[in-house]
This record gives C-alpha cells, structure tokens and sequence, in this order.
C-alpha cells in the first residue's frame, strides 16, 4: 500500500493520429523507405500514432495541493483523465490512493472528487439540489447521511437560496459551485481539479482559491491543473511543468523561482561603443554573457548581460559607459517570473 | 440631393452583392451536404420504404382474394392503388423534409455558433433562407424522379397523363410548401422545443390530406380543415394529373388554391422573418441558445 | 471537519443507484413538456391514416379482406395494438444511443463514469425508466385511441402482458448493443430512421406477416419481435398465429436471454474502446 495519495509511474499515454498528423518518427520512418513499400504493400502500414503523454512520473503526498502547469496540448488533461480512471493508459502505472487506476478503477472512483468540466458536468434540466441528492446516491451514500451532506454543502457554496432552481437558470459561476459541491459529496480524500477557475471572474476566482486552501486544511490532497501562472504560485506545495508529454520541472514554487532568479537580462542601447567597455564590463563580478550587437550601419549597439544581482551591478555599469563620447540611450531588467521559469524552460508562452 | 461626388461606401447593398453572397450560400451548404453520405441511402432508400409500409397495408387489408381492393376501388375510382399511396406519400415527405431541411437551416447555424457572424454581415438575409432552397429543389427533384423510377420499375405504376401537367402542379406547389418552411425557420430560432412543432405539422398533413385515402371518407368538420391546407389540393392535383390525363382546365380548381395558399405562405414567411429579425435585434437572442 | 469517506457501497445502495437514475430520467422527461406531450401524441397520429385507409377497405365497418389473413374483421385492434407495442421500437432505436450521444456530448456523462458504479449499471437505470415511461404513453394512446376509433380486446389482458415481457426485455438487450453502434458513429440519424422503421414494418407492426409477399416471409420470421405481436395479439384478440402461442412465448424468452447476454457484451467492449480512445466528452 502506497504511502502517496497519488503516484504515477512512466505513464504513456498514445493516440491513434490522423495520416500526417502522428509522431514525427514514425513518419520518417515510412518516408524514408519508399521503396521498401512498394514491394512489400501486403505488409501493415505501422499505425500512425500520436503521443499525448510520455512518460510521465508523479508522487504527490497526502495532504498536499500539487499544481501541474503547463500549455495547451501539453498533456495535463491526458494526465488527468488517466489518474480518475476515464482514460486508460497505453503503458505505466498509477495508484491513486493506493488503488490501481486500471485493475481497482472502482476504489479509486470512491476516492476521488474530480471536476472536469465544470458548468457543463452536471444536468440542467434538474435543480442545484436534485444533481446532488443524483450524484449523492451513485457515490453509495447511504441515504439519511446524504441528505445531510447535500444540505450543509449547498449551505457551504452558498447556493441556499436557489438550490430548487434549475441549474440552467444559474449563472456559470454557480453552475461551478455545484460541479465543485458533487465533488465534494462524498468526503474523498483526493481531490483532482482541472482548470477549476477557467471563465470565472476575478471575484468567484478568488472565493474558490480560498476553497481550495481550506480543502486543504481539512486533510484533503489536492491534484490541480491550471494555467494561470498566479494561481498555482500562490496555491501549490509543489508545482510540476508538464509539456509535450514529460514533466520538465518539479520543485516548490519558491525553488523553480529561484532555478533563473539567479539571472536577470540587462539591456543597454548603447551610441559610440567601444570594445574596451565591453572588458570592463565583464570584469564586474556577477556579470556573465555579454552580447553586443550593432543595429544596421547607424552608430546605435545592444549590448545585453545576464547579472546575478543587477542592484549592484548597474551602477558600475554605468560608471564604464558614461563619457568618452559613450552614451546610455536606454536601459532595461527584465526581472524572472515563474512565467519566465516556464519560457526558459520550454521556449513557449504559458497562455497561447 | 445627393450629387454623383458622395462617396458611396464598398459595402453597399445592391443586387448583385445580393446574388454573390446567394450563390455562395448555395455553393456552401451544397459541399456540406455533399460530405454526408448518409444521403445518399436516404434518397434511395426512402422514396421506396415509406410508400411500402402503406402499399403491404393496403395488399393486407384487400385479403388473400383481393376483395378489399374492389370496394376501394368504387370508393376512389382509383384503379393504382399503388400510385395512389405513393402520390400522397411523395407530397408527405416532400413537406417533412422541408420542414427538417429549411425549417432548421437557421437553428443549425445557431447551435453551430455562426449565426450571429453571418447575421453581421451586410447580405440582405432572407437570402440566407433562399439559398437553402436551391439545392433543396434539385433534390427533391431527384427523390421525385428516384420514385418515379422505382416504382415504375419494380411495380410496374404506369402513368396515364402528362408528365409537364405533373410537373407544372409541383411547381405551383412550391411557393406554399416552402412558405411554411420559411415561417417555420424563423419561428424554430425562438421555441425550445422545436422537433415537437415539426411532428405536429406533419401529422396534421398526414391526417388531414388524405395521403393514402378519399378525403371523402373524412368527417364534414376535418373536411372542413382539409381545405384550408395547400397539401390537399396538391395531392389531389397530382392524383388526377398522374393517372386522369387531367389537363390544365381541369387542374385549375386545384392550382388556383394552391397560388394563393402560396402567395398567403409566402408572406408570413418574409414577415414572420422580419419580426423575429427585430426582435432578435431587441432581445439579443440570436448568439443564444 | 470530519474526513472520513462517507461512500459505503453495499446492496441497499446499489438499488438505490437504480432507483435514483429512474427518477433522474424521468423528471427530465417531464421538463420538456411540448416533448412528453408529442410523445403521447404522435403514435394517434400516425394511427389516424391508417384508420381511414381501412374505412376505405371496409363494408360496414368489417375489413373482410384483412380477415382472411387474421381471422378476424376488427382492423383497428390488431393496428392499435401494434402501435402500441411498436412504441417500444421507437423508444430503444432512439432514445436509448441518443440520450447517451446527448450525454457524452454535453460533459454529464463523464459524471456518471467517474461515479463507482459500473457502466453497465448506469445503462440498465435508464432502461428501466424508459421502460416505465413508454408502458405509460402506449397504455395512455391506447386509452385515446380505443375511445376514437374502438378497441376490442376479448382474451386475458394479463396474459398479454406476461407475454409481452421477454420480447421487450430482449428488445432493450437489443437496445444495449445499438446504443454503442450510435454511440461509436458521427451521423447516426439515417441508421437509426431506416432500421427503426424496417424492423417495425417487417415484425408486423402494420399488417399481418401473412400478407406479405412471399419472399419476405422469411425476413420477418427471422426477426424475434414478429413473435412478440403475433402471440400478444393472439392472446388478447384472437387472431390467427404463426405458430402456436406456448411456442412463440418460448421462442422470445430464448431471445430475450440472448439478447441481454448479447448487448451487455457488445456495450462492455465498445466501454472499453471508448476509454482506451477516449472519446468521452470530446465529439
């Protein structure tokens, strides 16, 4: 029995691609043997396949709120779905509460409460009420007790006073507050939570971060997904960088922060620049990768530096440019994010 | 007074754009159409069975001797009974689909979420509505055809008149059958419920317009309702016109309901179009669903 | 706050899981009301036609011709009580695979599968009310119906129903096997029409099997549901047979088994296909 709310063990996950849109070895494969096809056509084309998630390692402890970052098509929805048992894994393991996600797929939907996807996860032809009362029961709870539990949750979302109202007259806040309750419902120790704040405004956004960190006060671990770059910095134990199928990162939000704190860019344009500023410059400790750069044939340079503390750094600098008809026309420090974190470590944009 | 100097803008609104963006709706929801091949099947496959259900109903009804047939044969002077049923059942699908097809083409793009683009755009949009009949037409021309074809073939359904008097009485028929059709687009964009209305319709068709009976045999008060639906005469028309050699003297006391009905349809159709058009305007209710 | 696991499956709570989905199904029926509404009606209106098309074959209210296949002058019964039955035909060809597509479509399904009870569980939920609802339409058509144009049953209603019951269980195992067929397609709508209105047609829904031509005969005495009318209207009107009665009924019991064992297979592999391919949610 595993001591990890949730552990995942080179998960793959691969789906049939369309012809010209699956791995790109497979397809070198095949084009690179033109004439072997032609002879051996009674031989099966190697099915194109495409490979959404590639091997992917997860240990999340209990008790803990771990968010798992990363863009668009990088695997975070493949990932989830194969942890709460809706996809199936192509290879690997994962055990979810202890539980096998293939072989014990039953115990592990009694473990978990999972909102996918959100407003459009529950009946809109029944009220708020009455999709609990629905779902209460298919997580065999017994009937008295779930009749308690719908109550203090429509109490706790604040759902009171339209509760027997048709979710279809709700606003998509609402509709979320009730996904969020049926995940709830029947006290799981795991929670997973995909994209839980997406098309929400500012202020709902906000009330359910403050959920999310009383869930975990509670004793609930927590599974997030998320790109908002904010939101998983200000509520994760740990965050892991999911992209292209791998996990790149894993650390503390404070540790993957300080992975390229160590280095800010600074940006000069610089008029009447000579190379032995350039020496000089270097020579200031903390001062790596100088680059310089002559813009066309005018007499304007960009010279850009990574520093480890620019604080100290930038007065010197400008100490070597001033004078001798050297002149600082524009200065700029791009301090890191865990957004930038994110682009330096896979040359995207978090949000597309 | 304007003087030729007032620059007239590049989106102008005149008939030719009018065509332009009519034939390109036309070309567009062809090639959708086209994508299905499902039609194929129901344009063979339906001209055939739906008449058939009726047809073994009626073989059943004459008995092993075919004594029902004579009584129905007094009763409706009708010597085809086949011809007869897939007459009536030719006009009942030929609504249906219509319905389906027109009625929804305005729903269809709301659920698809692109009614409201098209709607920006500066194309007078009832053309909208008419570049969904042109392909619409051919192929229910085609269903047509594909009937006469079939039951010719198979069953051996001789026609006993002119194929133009046929034809000339389908085309009378048109103005109302799509009328309907257009009244029921608009009104489909608002009502939930939409499926329900098409049933009632068409039930109201099958039940009043003696698709596969004498409207003779119907009590004096559905009598009454029978003549106040386009599909009647139409029927009747086409009955005589197949199998009577009815020429066009004799159609007349058909075709003539069937211009008016047409021309009664067709302008509920445009104003029923252009109530909802501003109450969507008002409501806000087209990017709804 | 409490953290302990409040699930606790066991007999109880899995009936009530069926209980709960029935009720679920049903008072969503009810919310469409213009819907529900056309349910009750359509069937009367596609009875109306045929009711005046048998006026036009009849001497005094008496189809002799369509007695010398059935045995008896009373048209109208023998087609009210096809349309009934056949309500159930309509009912599994459409409703059971779209009200899944519609489920898969709109996100509720993945709901329902992330939920712990089985799959198959869930399909036999919605089944059951399915069942219910439409005994009530048929019963309440027959009711309207009988009062428009005459319903004259003369053998033991029970019977009937006793009879009735494998040929519609085994029309719903049936049922399983199509709703993954509707499921796993993208246009399922001409399928669904064409085989929906052939089945009912050739099992005798409309006219007694004996009247067709010859070289159909065969085709409706392979289809299990042709006993299911003839031994229904056997009993209840009297009517010529195909086979004797007691024969029939063992023939749809036999169907019924195997076509419960049957849809049940087929819907656990096509489960299982979905959540390999994971087409859930995404259409």
């Amino acid at each position: 029995m595993s001591d990890f709310a949730i552990e995942a063990t080179q998960l793959v996950k691969k789906f049939p691609a369309r012809p010209g849109t699956g791995d790109k070895k497979i397809e070198g494969e095949a084009a690179s043997s033109p004439k072997k096809k032609r002879w051996q056509f009674w031989k099966k084309e190697p099915k194109a396949l495409f490979t959404a998630v590639n091997g992917v390692d997860l240990q999340i402890q209990r008790g803990e709120i771990f968010g798992l970052l990363g863009p668009n098509g990088a695997g975070k929805s493949t990932t989830i779905r194969m942890l709460c048992t809706l996809l199936e894994p192509t290879s690997g393991t994962a055990r979810v509460n202890g539980f096998d996600v293939v072989k014990q797929a039953n115990d592990v939907r009694r473990s978990l409460g999972t909102l996918l996807a959100g407003e459009r996860s529950i009946y809109w032809k029944l009220s708020g009420r009455e999709n609990l009362e629905y779902f209460a029961a298919l997580y065999h709870i017994p009937q008295a007790i779930a009749k308690k539990r719908v109550e203090e949750l429509i109490e706790r979302m604040e759902l009171k006073d339209r509760a027997n109202e048709l979710v279809e007259k709700y606003s998509t806040g609402m509709r979320q507050r009730v996904a969020i309750a049926k995940a709830l419902l029947a006290r799981p120790p795991i929670l997973l939570l995909d994209e839980p704040t997406l098309g929400l405004d500012p202020q709902a956004a906000r009330r359910l971060r403050e959920l999310i960190a009383e869930l975990k006060q509670e004793g609930h671990t927590i599974l997030l997904t998320t790109h908002y770059m904010e939101e998983a910095d200000q509520l994760s134990d740990r965050i892991g960088i999911i992209d292209t199928g791998k996990v790149i990162a894993l650390d503390t939000p404070a540790g993957l922060k300080r992975r390229i704190e160590q280095k800010e860019v600074i940006k000069l344009e610089v008029t009447g620049w000579h190379d032995e500023i350039g020496e000089k410059i270097k020579s200031i400790s903390g001062i790596e990768n100088l680059i310089t750069r002559q813009q066309g044939e005018a007499d304007l340079w960009e010279v850009n530096m990574q520093a480890h503390n620019s604080r100290t750094a930038i007065p010197r600098i400008v100490e070597h440019i001033s004078g001798n008809g050297t002149r600082l026309v524009n200065m700029n420090i791009v301090k890191p994010s865990l957004e930038d974190v994110f682009i330096h470590l896979t040359g995207k944009a978090l949000r597309d | 007074m304007e003087t030729s100097l007032t620059p007239r803008s590049l989106g102008q609104r005149g008939l030719l754009s009018d065509i332009q963006a009519f034939r390109a709706i036309l070309r567009r929801e062809w090639t959708i159409f086209r994508r299905y091949p499902s039609w194929i099947i129901a344009l063979l496959i339906w001209p055939l069975i739906f008449p058939m259900m009726y047809i073994l109903t009626g073989r059943a009804l004459s008995g092993v001797d075919g004594s029902g047939l004579a009584v129905f044969t007094k009763l409706t002077g009708a010597t085809d009974f086949i011809g007869y049923v897939v007459i009536g059942t030719t006009v009942w699908m030929w609504q249906n689909i219509v319905l389906w097809d027109v009625g929804f083409a305005l729903r269809n793009e709301q659920m698809r979420g692109t009614l409201e683009s098209n709607w920006l755009s500066p194309t007078w949009r009832f053309s909208y509505l008419l570049g969904h009949t042109g392909p619409q037409i051919i192929s229910m021309a085609m269903f047509v055809l594909i009937t006469a074809v079939e039951f010719g073939f198979i069953f051996g359904v001789r026609l006993n008149g002119s194929v133009w008097m046929i034809a000339l009485t389908m085309l009378t028929a048109i103005p109302a059958i799509y009328g309907l059709g257009f009244a029921f687009a608009s009104l489909v964009i608002t009502v939930k419920e939409a499926n329900a209305f098409v049933f009632l319709i068409r039930g109201l068709v099958m039940i009043f317009c003696g698709i596969t009976f004498p409207i003779s045999l119907l009590p004096s008060w559905m009598q009454a309702v029978a003549k106040w639906m386009p599909q009647s005469y139409l029927i009747h028309a086409m009955r005589e016109a197949a199998f009577s050699n009815a020429g066009v003297a004799e159609l007349s006391s058909d075709l003539i309901p069937l211009l008016l009905f047409g021309t009664f349809w067709l302008i509920v159709g445009y104003f029923t179009f252009l109530w909802m058009e501003r109450r969507a305007r008002q409501t806000g209710a087209i990017g709804q669903y | 706050m409490d953290t302990q696991l409040l699930s606790q499956p066991s007999f109880a709570t899995k009936l009530r899981a069926l209980y709960v989905i029935a009720r679920k199904d049903w008072k969503v029926f009810w919310r469409y009301p213009l819907n529900a509404v056309s349910n009750i009606f359509q069937p009367i209106i596609w009875v109306t036609p045929v009711y005046f098309m048998g006026q036009a074959f009849s001497t005094n209210g008496q189809a002799l011709g369509f007695a010398q296949y059935s045995g008896s002058g009373d048209y109208m019964s023998f087609i009210l009580l096809g349309t009934a039955l056949s309500n159930f035909i309509l009912t599994v060809f459409w409703g059971m695979g779209y009200a899944l597509k519609e489920d898969m479509d709109t996100g509720v399904l993945e709901s329902n599968w992330l939920t712990p009870i089985s799959r198959l569980h869930i399909l036999v939920g919605r089944t059951l009310t399915s069942l219910l609802t439409t005994t009530i339409t048929s019963l309440i058509m027959l009711l309207l119906a009988g009062l428009m144009f005459g319903f004259h049953p003369t053998g033991n209603a029970l019977l009937a129903f006793l009879a009735a019951i494998p040929m519609l269980v085994g029309l719903y195992g049936f049922g399983f096997a199509f709703a993954a067929v509707v499921l796993m397609m993208r246009e399922a709508n001409t399928l669904v029409d064409v085989s929906s209105f052939l089945v009912q047609g050739l099992s005798g829904a409309n006219f007694p099997v004996k009247s067709l031509p010859y070289w159909l005969i065969p085709v409706s005495m392979m289809l299990p549901l042709t006993y299911g009318f003839d031994a229904v209207r056997g009993i209840l009107l009297k009517t010529n047979t195909l086979f004797p009665i007691y024969v029939e009924v063992i023939l749809l019991v036999v169907f019924m088994f195997v076509m419960l064992w049957f849809g049940a297979w087929i819907f656990n592999r096509v489960e299982r296909k979905v959540r390999a391919l994971g087409t859930l949610g995404q259409h």
